[in-house]
């Protein structure tokens, strides 16, 4: 899994909708959720709580700037 | 030989790739005739005997059955004697090439075909798919106009200011001039591509610098929030871009129109970075990018030196960094380096023409009111940026985001029309740069309350009215209009550009859809959002257009006005610097806050 995230180039977005009763509760579940998939360097982008939940769009940055970047030497290993 | 071609579709309905492959024989001048769905092959088979067609196209999207129904075809015709004249291609949704060449057809087109594979496939010629590759050339779109002033009041008023402003820079000079001159006339770009640099321009450069980039030269020490890339990622970075580039093929958005030029900024602190997000940038169709230099760049006396990635954002401006990026580019993709705020301005402009810019930017307005730099400072550098820019052969835009702190439209504008005219006097191409903003101005005035178009539009024929100069409406489009939502976010900039392109502009810079998000580093998808929407928005659009409500021709009358009524000030003041120092151009209610940086650094020769 580790060694896939490599090939990103920057970052991964989850985009989905989540049942809750308020917009700091489907918040809090976003940022859990990407805690507990894995990742450390994660936000919220964009949430809009209506009706029965949020709409979330949560990031995980894999490479941020200033970063040894995985796809720059993948690139090199994987290649031809 | 004439050619007849005889297309007959194998299914009870569906004839609509037919269709669009016979629009394309015919527009090639062939002639031909479509039979309607469901007529039997014996049918099929007797008319293309009959009336001596050379080639039968046959389509078949349904997928049951297909093998056999087409395999009886094929006996069919053979029995009849009609390959013996007539060649027989099947295409659509249910045919797979290897299983048309293994029942006997001519040729098979499956999913995806284009309509220009099957007229050469009618026409006998070998299909290369090369000539349907884009290919994207550079282009100067200041090239058709004549800056001529359509208001002649408003030319002469801009005449005597830019007199004033000439003869004041005359006997001045700065630090930041002082670099320019150094580096145009003893750092040579070829020289330090074989790292074969000046000894003296390595002598006197720290001399004219503050102590980061001092340090730098002098003790080998970096600025506290970079560091040198290391020797293995610039190996890996070099095969990375070797692979990348073989494989790059670019995109145009622009559908009928030419214009407008799409630009993109990139500035992601990292050179290596930013050349992933140039290299997607310019496979989805972006044909320029804009160099975007950390705040604490303009705000420093001089570049350091380096390979260097910065963990902020804004890319570092080195000579190393800026080779590095040019010699990413596509040969086709335009380049921006921005010149327009800080204390590095004239030197930004001649390290960026050597290396090989083809734009740059330059607003001593902007950028001593909004952006922090002294406006006598800004006005020496500004001035020899310029002169460079010219010598160069760059043209520059002149962007307003003075704004986006609250300085009316009107004010914003005439401080780019003295850009202008200055740039004009001097041999330089300047493009204007008004904003597609939902700026303080609108949020507070309302002009804004019902549409984004009229405001909008009203810039554009005020501008167009004064002067024959380009017009590139930036920086981003939609600026303040996009949210968090990159749905929302790509469809306000597509609908800006739908706007712009409406309005004839010459060159649109647009945002990514994460524009509005202040958490991150924005992402290379969230770019690709935007470049897709914009090319839906020029599809949409085509060559119609968009028609704004009266409110337009009354808002642009007042701007007019108002640009007239800031020049006239300014005019009788005598006084372009001052001018800007006492608020005529913006004052400190609008938000526009004289600079600081460089204060006391402009001398007299």
């Amino acid at each position: 899994m580790a060694k896939l995230m490599e090939k990103v180039m920057d970052a991964l977005d989850v985009e989905t909708f989540i049942v809750c009763d308020s917009e700091d509760e489907g918040k809090g579940i976003a940022l859990e959720m990407m805690k507990n998939l894995g990742f450390d360097d994660a936000d919220l982008v964009f949430i809009e709580f209506i009706g029965p939940g949020a709409r979330i769009r949560a990031r995980a940055y894999l490479h941020r700037s200033g970063d040894k970047y995985g796809w720059l030497f993948s690139s090199r290993e994987g290649g031809k | 030989m004439e050619r007849k071609v005889l297309l007959a579709p194998l299914d009870p309905v569906h004839d609509i790739g037919l269709k669009m492959i016979k629009r394309g024989l015919e527009e090639s001048g062939l002639e031909t005739r479509l039979l309607p769905p469901d007529t039997p092959p014996e049918e099929i088979i007797r008319i293309a005997l009959d009336e001596k067609f050379n080639t039968l196209l046959l389509s078949r999207t349904l997928g049951y059955g297909v093998a056999e129904l087409l395999a009886r075809f094929v006996d069919l015709a053979d029995a009849a004697g009609l390959r013996e004249n007539v060649k027989i291609g099947i295409g659509g949704m249910a045919i797979r090439p290897e299983l048309a060449a293994e029942l006997g057809f001519d040729a098979g087109f499956g999913p995806g075909t284009t309509v220009e594979e099957a007229v050469a496939f009618v026409e006998g010629r070998e299909y290369n798919p090369e000539e349907t590759i884009i290919k994207k050339e550079k282009t100067d779109f200041t090239a058709p106009y004549k800056y001529t002033y359509g208001n002649q009041t408003m030319g002469n008023l801009l005449d005597k200011v830019s007199q004033q402003i000439i003869s004041w820079v005359g006997n001045k000079t700065s630090p930041g001039v002082e670099r320019a001159k150094l580096r145009e006339e003893l750092w040579d770009y070829q020289s330090f591509l074989k790292m074969q640099e000046n000894q003296e321009f390595l002598k006197k450069y720290p001399e004219l610098c503050d102590q980061v980039p001092k340090d730098y030269y002098l003790q080998g020490k970096i600025h506290p929030k970079t560091r040198e890339l290391t020797k293995e990622e610039l190996e890996n970075y070099q095969s990375f871009i070797t692979e990348i580039k073989e494989r790059m093929k670019v995109k145009k958005l622009q559908h009928r129109r030419k214009a407008p030029v799409i630009w993109n900024q990139y500035g992601t602190g990292c050179p290596f970075m930013d050349i992933g997000h140039i290299k997607v940038s310019e496979s989805w169709g972006a044909d320029g990018v804009v160099h975007f230099d950390p705040s604490w760049g303009a705000r420093t006396e001089g570049f350091l030196g380096g390979d260097l990635t910065h963990q902020e954002d804004g890319t570092v401006i080195t000579p190393n960094n800026l080779a590095r990026i040019y010699q990413s580019l596509e040969k086709s993709t335009l380049w921006q380096v921005r010149a327009h705020r800080g204390l590095n301005t004239p030197e930004t402009v001649v390290l960026a023409g050597k290396i090989g810019a083809d734009f740059t930017k330059i607003n001593v307005c902007y950028g001593s009111l909004a952006a922090g730099t002294d406006p006598a400072r800004l006005t020496v550098d500004g001035f020899y940026a310029i002169k460079y820019a010219a010598q160069y052969k760059m043209p520059f835009d002149i962007v307003t985001n003075e704004e986006l702190t609250g300085v009316p439209a009107y004010k914003a504008f005439a401080g780019m029309l003295i850009m202008a005219d200055l740039a004009i006097k001097l041999g330089a191409r300047p493009i204007l740069q008004p904003l597609f903003a939902y700026s303080p101005e609108m949020m507070i005035g309302g002009q804004m309350e019902d549409n984004y178009i009229d405001f909008n539009a009203a810039k554009i024929y005020a501008l167009r009215s004064i002067i024959d100069a380009p017009i590139w409406p930036g920086a981003p489009i939609g600026f303040l209009t996009q949210t968090e939502d990159r749905v929302q976010s790509s469809m306000s900039t597509s609908l800006h550009a739908l706007l712009a392109t409406a309005l004839g502009v010459d060159a649109i810079s647009i945002a990514s859809a994460d524009e509005a998000y202040s958490g991150g580093p924005i992402s290379v998808p969230s770019k690709i959002d935007t470049l897709r929407g914009v090319e839906e928005s020029f599809r949409f659009l085509g060559n119609a257009g968009i028609k704004p409500t009266a409110k337009a021709e009354q808002w642009q009358k007042e701007i007019i006005d108002g640009i007239e009524g800031v020049l006239k000030q300014v005019a009788a003041k005598g006084d372009f610097v001052q001018s800007l120092y006492d608020g005529l151009l913006g004052t400190r209610e609008e938000g526009a806050y004289p600079g600081r940086a460089g204060r006391n650094t402009v001398e007299e020769i």
